[in-house]
């Protein structure tokens, strides 16, 4: 299963990515705890909830354990395993996308019309290893259900007190994660219960390949949440989630924590395309700095119903289908016989609309910025987003009429723009990117334009501009200020 | 028109909401609908403009020079109402927004008791358009939950309050809610400290108790009724936003809290008891709140 589920490589990239949705990994043995990001298919309607998890888990699957919060006791009916490429056409659908444009010669007539397509940003997911195992005793600690589903051993718990469900897990060979008991007792007194995972290794061997497959769980509850807080116990840093929300009217947003569009529709140079997972990867890092953190970023949204047809523009890869959305676990759509999928809720209250829409939400928490689990609403913004950056290629010849030369000079005045913007969105030295804009030398036509040229002008240019942020905090200062010392002076304060 | 920044309460709020608004849009990055908050302060001021000729008693005066003067001492109002749109309620549509501003302006004349309008003009505006449309949406976690944010709303809020004396239903409502939080989460569910803290330093909840529920011209008259009247929407909201999930509570509950208030004033007419004495005014105070409390400040 080192198969490419492919994210955006950056961010794996520059950070130390744990794993952990809304679980933590329990471990037996002394195993180190590493995961990444982690990512989860978010589907609402109504007070039905139906969360898919992918499931990462790379060593031994002995070992493997999971723990999961969640509002009620699952029947079996509501736990299901699916197909785990179903996360990797989500993501590749959805990503943050690069476009291309070629300029005209304005010197050479051409009815071609632009040519534009896509890349997007891409690289293997790191190797993680976990390990857990282990159940069974009483001590307080009631199990609800048990049940056998695809290649999982699954246990509901219900606990009294923290104290018990710790000694319980302890007990049974789960080691419990450094942090993670602050938050046990809090959950059980919010009535939740414990999913807890572990891997038949019976049913596993009947399976092909090493992977362990996503579960799928549905269950109606008027809570829409996340509860990412447990998996901030096994977790010494910033966890990356990557939120695929789908719903029938809009879409979702978080409700106790900033929803925040990423930068989108930025020029940014050519030489980009060399690395653009790296560029989106510190464009995030600047940004979740910047908005102090405790922000979920918005990276798409759009109507995915399959009767529209026009899902992005540009597409960077196919969009999920029919079948895709109905395994995603959009109960709504499923009136067909996807033989395969019978395992769909068919009871579910339908009122006719097929409308599907798709949220993509990137969230980096750690423990410091982010004290709460995440709620979410379900909103009827119907209005499309996507996360993307373009890149312009300069056009090819002899510019030596008028128009030619005016062109060289707009291409040189845009491409100092772009040299600005790409400062501005990742928060890099504009040194930075010396190497990478020298490297691209096959400009020979617009030589004066070359990026690498450009950089040494640019950073004269930036070191000439005064910082503008302290200017405006001390201009608002001065205002308010002002303001205060005329009122007092009025007599009104 | 005399054009008095200072002798009216209201001028302060406008600042303050344009404040909060510009800080959303320029830092908060919010995706800033210029479209939709034209569309809130044109079809108020159209509306207003509309009711005034429409509900106008004496059809002698009307476009008269007093007739005039009086459509441009609502305008103040009307802008607060707009603000108070613009920073909550948000759709994709324009038809929608300007059901919103609509409803806002004219259920000041429509829907009045003993010649008082009952309602807050945008937190009805604000729920009858996310109850009857199901178009529009509000954004709990728009402030996030930042101590800066609380901090200078607390300071903004209590000059406000302080001014129009109606500190008593800030506190007594964000008291109540935050015991209750506290209580719950801490107390009963054992979460940490900061669990507490994003929860009660929602910029949300803080907007809502200094600038929402304050509305002089729809909470009772009297001390005592308006701190148990807060106390109740506290209590209320409180319920609602921890065991059915709901998102927004506070507003939904003052709305329909607010028709409580005419029986709450003629049942606390009768108390002649008040805790505080009755303090001597100069001229220009009470100039002062006599305009804040003859006109609906959100």
């Amino acid at each position: 299963m080192k198969s490419k589920l492919l994210i955006i490589g950056s961010l794996i990239a520059l950070s130390p990515l744990l794993y952990s949705f809304c679980g933590f990994y329990v471990s037996k043995a002394d195993g180190t705890l590493k995961n990444k990001t982690s990512q989860v298919i978010l589907v609402r309607d109504g007070n039905k909830t139906v969360i898919t998890m992918y499931n990462d888990y790379k060593g031994d699957t002995k070992d493997f354990a999971m723990v999961v919060p969640v509002p009620v006791v699952l029947r079996k009916d509501d736990i299901h395993v699916v197909d785990q490429s179903i996360f990797q056409r989500l993501n590749d659908y959805s990503a943050p996308r690069l476009v291309e444009y070629w300029d005209q010669n304005p010197c050479e007539a051409s009815f071609e019309e632009d040519k534009m397509y896509a890349a997007t940003a891409k690289s293997a997911l790191s190797e993680s290893v976990v390990r857990g195992n282990g159940y069974k005793k009483d001590l307080g600690v009631k199990i609800e259900a048990k049940y056998l589903v695809g290649e999982y051993d699954i246990l509901i718990l219900s606990a009294k007190e923290s104290g018990g469900l710790k000694e319980w897990l302890t007990t049974n060979g789960y080691k419990i994660p450094e942090g993670a008991e602050e938050v046990l007792n809090p959950y059980i007194k919010s009535n939740l219960k414990f999913f807890v995972v572990k891997v038949n290794e019976a049913e596993k061997k009947k399976l092909p390949g090493n992977f362990l497959r996503p579960l799928q769980i549905s269950f109606n509850s008027p809570k829409f949440m996340l509860a990412i807080r447990l998996g901030m116990a096994n977790a010494d840093g910033d966890q990356d989630l990557i939120v695929y929300a789908f719903t029938r009217k809009g879409r979702i947003e978080c409700t106790n924590y900033r929803n925040v569009n990423i930068p989108t529709g930025k020029n940014v140079p050519l030489f980009v395309q060399k690395n653009f997972s790296a560029f989106y990867g510190n464009l995030f890092d600047k940004q979740w700095n910047n908005e102090d953190k405790s922000v979920g970023f918005l990276e798409y949204a759009w109507d995915v119903s399959p009767a529209s047809y026009y899902h992005c523009d540009p597409c960077i890869a196919t969009a999920p289908s029919e079948q895709d959305l109905v395994q995603s676990g959009v109960w709504w759509l499923k009136d067909k016989d996807w033989n395969d999928y019978s395992d769909v809720d068919n009871t579910a209250p339908d009122n006719g609309s097929k409308n599907v829409h798709f949220t993509r939400l990137h969230f980096r928490y750690n423990r410091n910025s982010f004290a709460q689990d995440l709620m979410f609403q379900v909103t009827p913004n119907t209005e499309t987003f996507q996360a993307r950056y373009i890149i312009t290629h300069p056009a090819t010849g002899n510019f030596t009429c008028d128009a030619g030369k005016k062109y060289l000079q707009d291409l040189k005045r845009r491409r100092r723009n772009e040299l600005l913007e790409l400062t501005s969105l990742t928060g890099k030295n504009i040194d930075t990117w010396q190497e990478d804009a020298s490297a691209k030398n096959d400009e020979e036509d617009v030589a004066d334009a070359q990026y690498a040229n450009l950089i040494p002008q640019v950073k004269e240019e930036m070191e000439r501009e005064t910082n503008n942020f302290p200017a405006g905090i001390l201009l608002i200062s001065a205002v308010m200020l002002g303001s205060a010392g005329f009122l007092r002076w009025k007599g009104f304060v | 028109m005399q054009f008095n920044l200072f002798k009216d309460a209201r001028y302060f709020q406008i600042i303050f909401q344009s404040v909060f608004l510009a800080y959303g849009i320029f830092y908060l990055h919010w995706n800033a609908e210029w479209w939709m908050y034209g569309t809130y302060f044109g079809i108020s001021l159209t509306t207003q403009f509309l009711c005034s000729v429409i509900f106008n008693k004496d059809i002698t005066k009307l476009f008269s020079v007093s007739w005039w003067k009086k459509l441009q001492t609502s305008i103040p109002s009307v802008l607060i109402s707009s603000f108070g749109l613009s920073l909550l309620l948000k759709t994709n549509h324009w038809y929608i927004a300007a059901l919103a501003a609509v409803i806002s302006i004219a259920s000041k004349y429509i829907i009045r008791i003993n010649g008082k309008h009952i309602f807050n003009p945008s937190a009805l505006g604000i729920v009858a358009t996310l109850f009857f449309t199901g178009d529009a949406w509000i954004s709990p976690g728009q402030w996030g939950s930042n101590i800066v944010i609380l901090f200078t709303v607390l300071c903004l809020g209590f000059i406000v309050t302080t001014k129009v004396q109606k500190l008593d239903v800030s506190l007594a409502f964000l008291g109540t809610f935050a015991a209750l939080l506290f209580t719950r989460q801490i107390i009963y569910q054992g979460w940490p400290m900061d669990f507490f803290v994003q929860s009660i330093s929602t910029g949300s909840l803080l907007l809502f108790s200094f600038f929402m529920i304050t509305d002089p011209k729809t909470t009772p008259n009297h001390t005592v009724a308006r701190i148990i009247w807060s106390m109740g929407v506290a209590a209320v909201a409180f319920y609602l936003t921890t065991f059915k999930f709901m998102n927004g509570a506070p507003i939904w509950v003052l709305v329909f809290a607010q028709p409580l208030v005419p029986l709450l004033d003629k049942l606390f007419k009768a108390k002649t008891f008040d805790w505080k004495p009755s303090k001597q005014l100069t001229p220009k105070e009470s100039s002062f709140l006599r305009s804040v409390y003859t006109h609906a400040v959100m």
